[in-house]
């Protein structure tokens, strides 16, 4: 086994980085959102006594089959999100592998996946709307998110994430990462398109059920979902300096950048309904779809 | 796919208790059920066990937004029965007092509203807004929900400074043209979420009796202050605001600018203010008849009648609510709509079940 990639998912930037910082991102959101509505927010350890306080609770027994996969979805939730902040090119030249960004595509699907089959496993009637509410999100955005990532990765001919994010800034390339924030709002579940846990209407959609440690398992693969979307756009914008500090600060900037601003967006919108946001999503990835193609044959053309 | 989507009685889209049943098919909701009912306290029967002053008070927990307008209507009824006219500057109080009600009402209706399509930060801001209204009513009244300011041939209280409330007045209409209005108007999620769902033709708003902005928003001209004018609505200038579209958007635009003519009648009623008594008689004998009252409230017509036996207790008092009148046609606005749209729907009546119940 590659001990290199071991420490790199156990310490940095797996495991130990990732999850004080998915609840400092946690933290952000809900104190962006408190600022923009003239509230003082949560205090900065707020969403780390939120985990250890439903770890406390008692959740309900579910016997069998039924039980293992309602523990199991949070926890593949948690750890595909963990895998694949592991593979983010932070701080390094050398890591990664031939076509580690297709593993990345996929441990990112994962968590939508799940919450999808949580829904369903749960057996709630608000669970199974916002599952089916969080299937067809899932169908509309990723076909945005691919195209995007696609983009990039013919124009420079590798599906190797470092050789990506080294690659010099090219207009397509700016579109192609415009794509990819747009799609982490409907990724995360977040204002304009949080339809799938719209509260006043389904509750909490696919969680309603869920309580407990397994909910501070959500909780975290939420914040963890913030980490790697805001890691990933990060990696792909800041330029490569010769200095690892620099670069580690540049990177930091431009996550929590991302996070305040995108928190901001949803404190700044109202919910959209499905039918708005697969319409603006199937437009949206239309127009990307053909860009990744042109990109593409233009890279070809090119010497 | 159908199936049936309970919302409520305890629900986060629902203020109060009530209960909708949503027939789905994916997520268009093919038709509703309503249950009321849930929040029943027997007021009315309460109040034949009562004598007058006391009625006033209990009739003031008819309702916890619109709790003056109980009130009044209750007073007006028995003054009716009684043939007792106010003084003056009583009926003028009581115009202010029930248009600084209807902007409180108007605006957390404005907030529940932005809950309800997930903007909680326009929620807050409607909030901060009513607070100041509710300030003001407390500097009026010394209450902020119960502002116990209506007697029978009066009002409890003078409103002793009318140049600080016309101040906040015009504070208040500030914030409703450069907040509210282009918060609901202009923002193109709240549009996008708003326009063209739950209409409600004039035809359907005429056939299905409904009152108030609702029946404001489907093109039908009804305003009790115009049509049947009350305290001192006669002598304020003030326009009705009436919308064709007849969907949620309309329902949006109609209330905006009530409030606006609210505070154009604020400003009438405080700086005409006539000098004089206030407070009415001191004790009213009630004799036998029935006395009856219809004013307009926030949400649209309440309607009271008192019948008394010439004992100190009412011998029987009738309420009937706008939310009533106006429940029925909910389900009428729901059919064939999206089920994201339900909630909003349901509350684009301005929905008050603790009025309904009583």
């Amino acid at each position: 086994m590659d001990l290199n990639a071991l420490l790199r998912e156990l310490f940095f930037p797996g495991i130990l980085l990732a999850i004080p910082v998915a609840w400092f991102f946690l933290w952000i959101e809900r104190k962006v959102s408190a600022v923009v509505q003239q509230r003082i927010g949560p205090p900065f350890m707020q969403p780390f006594w939120d985990f250890i306080k439903l770890l406390g609770k008692t959740p309900p027994t579910r016997r069998g089959l039924h039980g293992a996969l309602m523990k199991l979805w949070p926890l593949l939730s948690t750890a595909s999100m963990i895998g694949a902040i592991g593979l983010l090119p932070v701080a390094t030249r050398t890591s990664g592998f031939a076509g580690d960004l297709i593993l990345l595509i996929a441990l990112l699907e994962i968590p939508a996946i799940c919450l999808i089959l949580a829904g369903f496993t749960s057996r709630s009637l608000f669970g199974q709307i916002g599952s089916s509410r969080e299937a067809v999100m899932s169908v509309s955005y990723s076909v945005v998110f691919m195209a995007a990532l696609i983009s990039l990765a013919a124009s420079q001919h590798t599906f190797n994430l470092p050789d990506l994010a080294n690659a010099p800034m090219t207009p397509m390339r700016w579109l192609a990462i415009i794509a990819i924030v747009i799609c982490i709002p409907a990724k995360l579940h977040l204002n304009p398109f949080s339809m799938p846990k719209a509260e006043q209407e389904i509750y909490a959609g696919p969680l309603t059920e869920y309580a407990g440690a397994e909910l501070a398992l959500w909780e975290l693969a939420h914040g963890l979902e913030w980490v790697a979307m805001s890691g990933l756009v990060a990696s792909l914008v800041i330029p490569h300096t010769t200095s690892l500090g620099l670069d580690l600060a540049l990177y930091a900037a431009v996550s929590l950048a991302l996070v305040i601003l995108l928190s901001s967006a949803a404190a700044a919108t109202a919910r959209l309904t499905m039918g708005l946001s697969v319409r603006f999503f199937w437009r949206f990835g239309l127009a990307m779809a053909v860009l990744a193609l042109a990109s593409e044959l233009l890279a070809r053309i090119k010497p | 796919m159908s199936y049936r989507i309970p919302i409520g009685p305890y629900h986060p889209g629902l203020e109060e208790p009530y209960k909708l049943d949503l027939l789905c098919e994916g997520e268009t909701v093919r038709d509703a059920e309503l249950n009321i009912g849930f929040n029943f306290r027997g007021i009315e029967l309460l109040a034949e066990k009562r004598n007058y002053p006391q009625a006033i008070a209990l009739m003031e927990r008819v309702c916890g937004i619109c709790s003056n307008i109980h009130t009044m209507s209750f007073c007006q009824a028995v003054e009716n029965a009684a043939g007792i006219t106010p003084p003056e500057r009583a009926l003028y109080i009581r115009v202010i007092m029930a248009e600084l009600e209807r902007l409180h009402s108007h605006v957390l209706w404005a907030g529940i509203a932005a809950k309800l399509i997930g903007f909680k930060t326009v929620f807050m801001a409607c909030f901060a807004m009513r607070e100041k209204i509710m300030d003001t009513l407390e500097f009026i009244s010394g209450n902020r929900v119960n502002y116990a300011m209506n007697r029978i041939g009066g009002v409890n209280r003078d409103v002793t400074d009318p140049e600080g409330v016309l101040k906040v007045v015009s504070q208040l209409e500030e914030a409703v043209k450069k907040t509210i209005i282009p918060l609901f108007t202009k923002d193109r999620s709240v549009i996008a979420r708003c326009r063209g769902i739950g209409i409600l033709t004039r035809e359907e708003a005429q056939l299905w009796g409904v009152v108030g902005p609702t029946a404001r928003a489907s093109g039908v001209p009804q305003d009790l202050r115009k049509d049947a004018p009350y305290a001192a609505y006669d002598r304020m200038e003030f326009d009705v605001p009436v919308q064709t579209g007849g969907d949620v958007l309309a329902r949006v635009v109609v209330r905006a600018l009530e409030m606006l003519e609210s505070c154009r009648i604020l400003r009438q009623a405080l700086t005409q203010l006539p000098q004089g008594e206030w407070f009415g008689p001191e004790n009213t004998r009630v004799p036998v008849g029935t006395g009856i009252s219809r004013v307009e409230a926030p949400r649209g017509e309440v309607f009271y009648s008192v019948t008394s036996d010439g004992t100190n207790n009412p011998r029987r008092v009738r309420v009937r609510t706008p939310t009533y009148a106006n429940l029925p046609s909910i389900r009428l606005m729901l059919r064939d709509a999206d089920l994201a749209n339900a909630p909003l729907i349901q509350a684009a009546i301005d929905p008050c079940y603790s009025c309904t119940d009583r």
